[in-house]
Formats: structure tokens, C-alpha cells, sequence
């Protein structure tokens, strides 16, 4: 087959991605692991590996644009190429997302809202997102468009949540006598519960924009990206 | 046999050619070709080819070589009548009429659709007679002998006419102060853009063009590319090019042929670089071709 240096290239560069997402995902569980047993060390080492994430992205962005620049490619190789390129990004903010995980961790001294199920939101995120990356090695639409159908699960999930949250703290009876030191904490308490659901629902848009960029990679279909 | 070739969609490559075959473009049809076949004595060079070129934009034919791109481009100002042993079957109609019809005026056709070269023809003559020499030839300009007889100076008129087919071919502004010199003394990509003027001197539709910039350096490359897609307002242009990445920048549809003088796949330009139907065409343009 002609142009086999440039076939090598672009194997090459979807197994990058494939390696990064499998970073990224080992670093978002190791997050949820930490978040559970509040292993502060585990919170701490998730924290440290971003760099590695940072540097697997700029690597890969690097790829991407010499591919583009070098091989001017088209069709099918344009498609894999452009959508490689937007699916690093979401990775990269992904590892972002684990980052603060870990930091909620480290500044969670209180459980104020033990009934918030952040477990099984954390355990249908982290699906979607090895889904996702299944659906990319596979070059899958038809588990895209499923991604697509759980976000709409975790959406739900992640909105009880934070109501559970919001009423609980309007059901709480503050003792007039309280000090100000337990109110702060009360407060942190919530709005670190509150960040918490948030990036786990962002996460999910990631694994969705993922399977949308997977679709179009395979079919030049993009339903799913807006 | 077209119907198990492969394709990007599951369809067979038959329902993507009745797909394309009704391709709906923006604008009026200049040229459309039906039921071309050309032959080189027993060798069959283009097979049954059909297609309808729109009017004022830019249509790139790319293929590997020997794919008959260059013969479809003939076809469509009757060049090939000059070559002996091509028979050539089917019509191509140009303003509604065959141009292949019995009593075509081959000058008038050829003066419509013009005609560029791959390598740059210019007569080796004075850049200003370049342009006035066909109007001339034509009788659309008079002669300086004719005009003086009766008393005439065209002068202006000629002035006009250089003035505007070079100003229409980017090439004004770097020889106004040297008309009268050789055209052979201009680089080549000069040259290339004096025929080009050439062929709009005589008042053409259509502009043909056969690989008018693989001769060139990348910045007369780039100078034609700005030209073709200008020309485009006024005039239709077909260009053979085996650049496929100068197909994509500067056309508006592409049709590609390959071995054995198909035509596989026609579109919008974006449509074929970015999602082609057909896998032939894919593995063409994706390099994995052979």
C-alpha cells in the first residue's frame, strides 16, 4: 500500500490517543477510589499525575497538527485526524476534572451529607467514558449514539443529587447558639458536594462529546455534536 | 460489475452514481455531457460518461494518469477531432445545442470554450499582439492595414482590449510598461497567465484548463490558483489538475475518474474531500490507492 509511512502515523497517533484515554480514565478512577475510602494519599497522587495528562495532550496536539500540516489529509483520515484532535481536549479536561476530585478529598473533613450517593453517580461517569473510548477504538456509532442515551441517566442522577443537597440544607435546623466556625464548615461542606456533582455531570458531557466526534469520524455523521 | 465495488455508506457504487447523477448545484448548466464514450482505435479511453457542468465556477477533473481526464477536457471543445484514430460517441451539450451535431462551427465552438495548456504556448510575438492576434484572426478587431484604408484608427480599441484581458488575467500591472516586448522573455508563470488572457481576448463562456499550473513554481502556482478562482465570477472553468490539494482549494465541484476512464464520484468539492461515497474514490484521495 502506497504512503505506508503515513498509514504508520496516523496508527500510531490513535494509539497515543487510545494510551492517554487509558491514563486519563486510570486517574479518574483512582479519583473516585480516593473520594470513597478518603484516601487522602490516592487524592494526592491523582493531583500529581496531571502533569503526565498535560504532556500526553501537547504530545498528541503536536501529532495532530504535523499530520494535518505534513500529509494534508482527506475523507476518512480528515475525519480521524480532526475528531483525534478534539477527543485529546476533552480528555485533557477530563484530567483536569479528576484534579479537582482529589482536591474536594483533601478538603473534605466533614460528611454532612453522608445520603448523597456520589459513588454510583462516579461509577456510571467513569462508564460512559470507557464506553466512549471503546467506541472510538472500535469505531462503534451505534455504542456513540448509546453514550449519548446514559447521559441523559446521569443528568438525572446528578440533578437529585444536588436538590437532595439544597433541601437538606434548608431542612437543617441551625442551633442559634452554633459557632461560626461549624456554619463555614457547613457551608464548604455543601458547595464542595454541589462542585462535586458538577464535574462528575461535566464529565460525562466529555464521554458524550467523544462519542460525537466518534460518530462523525465513522460516519461523517453529526448528529451528536450539537 | 460496478455494483459490489465497495462503498463508504453500504449503498453500491450504482445507487451513489444515480445519487450524483441528479447532483443539484447552484446556478445554470454550461456543459452536459451524456453518454460520453471515446475510443483510441480499439482502446475504449472514457466509458459512458455523464455529467453537467455548472455555469461561472470552478470544476476540477482529478484521477491518477491515464484515468482520461485529459480526453473528457478535449472532448468538451472537440480537440480530439484533431486526433485520428479518437472516435467519440454520446453528446455534450453547450448552451442547449450538441456540440457534437453535424455543421458546428469548430472556430466559433473553440472561441467559446478556450482552451490553456499545461506548459505555456505564448506566439513569440510582442505580449500586446499575444492578445490582439485572434481578435484579429476572428475579424473582431480590424486590422491596422484594414483600419488605415478606411481612415480608422483602432488603435484605443485594441488598447482596451489588451488592457482588459490582462488586467482579467492578473498580469497588467507587471508588463504595462513593456507591451511591446517578446512574450517568450516573461517567466513562465507570466506566460501561463498571457495565454490565459489570450483565451479571454477572444470573448469565451468557457475556459478549459489542462493542468495550466504543474509547470509552475509554488508562487506562479499560487498566482493561477487566485486567477482561477476570480475567472470563475465571469467565465465557467473546468481544470484537470493532479494536485489534488489544488483541486480543493480552488474548485466548487470535483469529479473524479480512475483507470479505465470512469467516472466514479461527482460533487461539491467539500463533499469529496471530506465524506467521498465511493471507496475507490477514498483510497484514491487518501493516497492508498494501488
Amino acid at each position: 500500500m502506497p504512503r505506508e509511512s503515513y498509514q504508520a502515523q496516523l496508527e500510531s497517533m490513535q494509539e497515543d490517543v487510545l494510551y492517554m484515554s487509558e491514563v486519563v480514565i486510570d486517574r479518574l478512577r483512582l479519583a473516585l477510589e480516593a473520594m470513597e475510602q478518603k484516601d487522602y494519599d490516592a487524592a494526592r497522587d491523582v493531583i500529581a499525575g496531571d502533569d503526565e495528562v498535560n504532556d500526553l495532550y501537547l504530545e498528541l496536539e503536536q501529532d495532530c497538527i504535523d499530520l494535518l500540516a505534513l500529509q494534508q489529509p482527506v475523507a476518512g483520515d480528515l475525519r480521524l485526524i480532526a475528531s483525534s484532535f478534539k477527543i485529546i481536549t476533552d480528555l485533557e479536561r477530563v484530567g483536569d476534572l479528576a484534579v479537582n476530585l482529589g482536591e474536594y478529598t483533601l478538603d473534605a473533613e466533614h460528611d454532612m451529607f453522608p445520603e448523597v450517593d456520589i459513588n454510583t453517580i462516579g461509577d456510571h461517569t467513569l462508564e460512559m467514558l470507557e464506553d466512549a473510548m471503546v467506541a472510538y477504538e472500535a469505531r462503534d456509532p451505534d455504542a456513540c449514539y448509546a453514550i449519548a442515551d446514559h447521559d441523559d441517566d446521569l443528568d438525572t442522577l446528578c440533578e437529585n443529587a444536588s436538590q437532595s443537597v439544597v433541601r437538606d440544607l434548608i431542612e437543617t435546623e441551625l442551633d442559634p447558639d452554633e459557632s461560626d466556625e461549624h456554619v463555614q464548615a457547613l457551608m464548604q461542606d455543601v458547595s464542595r458536594m454541589l462542585l462535586t456533582v458538577r464535574d462528575l455531570e461535566r464529565i460525562g458531557d466529555h464521554a458524550v462529546n467523544i462519542a460525537a466526534r466518534t460518530l462523525y469520524m465513522v460516519e461523517n455523521d453529526d448528529e451528536l455534536i450539537y | 460489475m460496478s455494483q459490489t465495488r465497495q462503498t463508504t455508506t453500504g449503498e453500491t457504487e450504482e445507487q451513489i452514481r444515480d445519487e450524483w447523477l441528479e447532483y443539484d448545484f447552484e446556478g445554470e448548466t454550461a456543459l452536459s455531457v451524456e453518454d460520453l464514450d471515446v475510443y483510441y482505435g480499439d482502446d475504449q479511453a472514457l466509458q459512458s460518461i455523464s455529467m453537467d457542468i455548472p455555469e461561472k465556477s470552478v470544476t476540477a477533473l482529478i484521477g491518477p494518469s491515464g484515468c482520461g481526464k485529459s480526453t473528457f477536457l478535449r472532448c468538451l471543445n472537440r480537440m480530439n477531432d484533431r486526433i485520428s484514430a479518437a472516435r467519440v460517441e454520446g453528446s455534450v451539450e453547450f448552451n442547449g445545442e450538441n456540440i457534437y451535431a453535424d455543421g458546428v462551427d469548430l472556430v466559433e465552438l473553440r472561441k467559446r470554450i478556450g482552451m490553456v495548456f499545461q506548459h505555456p504556448n505564448p506566439f513569440p510575438k510582442s505580449i500586446r499582439d499575444n492578445i490582439s492576434y485572434g481578435p484579429r484572426k476572428h475579424g473582431d478587431l480590424d486590422t491596422g492595414l484594414v483600419a488605415r484604408l478606411l481612415g480608422r484608427d483602432d488603435r484605443d480599441e485594441e488598447e482596451d482590449l489588451v488592457e482588459r484581458c490582462l488586467r482579467g488575467a492578473a498580469l497588467w500591472d507587471e508588463v504595462k510598461d513593456r507591451l511591446d516586448d517578446n512574450a517568450l522573455g516573461l517567466s513562465g508563470g507570466q506566460q501561463q497567465r498571457l495565454c490565459i488572457a489570450r483565451a479571454l481576448a477572444v470573448g469565451p463562456d468557457v475556459l478549459l484548463m489542462d493542468e495550466p499550473a504543474s509547470a509552475l513554481d509554488p508562487i506562479a502556482t499560487s498566482k493561477i490558483e487566485d486567477l482561477v478562482e476570480e475567472l470563475a465570477e465571469d467565465y465557467t472553468v473546468v481544470i484537470v489538475t493532479h494536485n489534488m490539494q489544488q483541486a480543493a482549494r480552488i474548485s466548487d465541484q470535483t469529479a473524479v475518474f480512475l483507470t479505465g476512464g470512469e467516472l466514479v464520484e461527482y460533487g461539491d468539492t467539500d463533499q469529496i474531500f471530506e465524506n467521498p461515497q465511493s471507496q475507490r474514490v477514498e483510497d484514491y484521495i487518501t493516497g492508498k490507492f494501488g
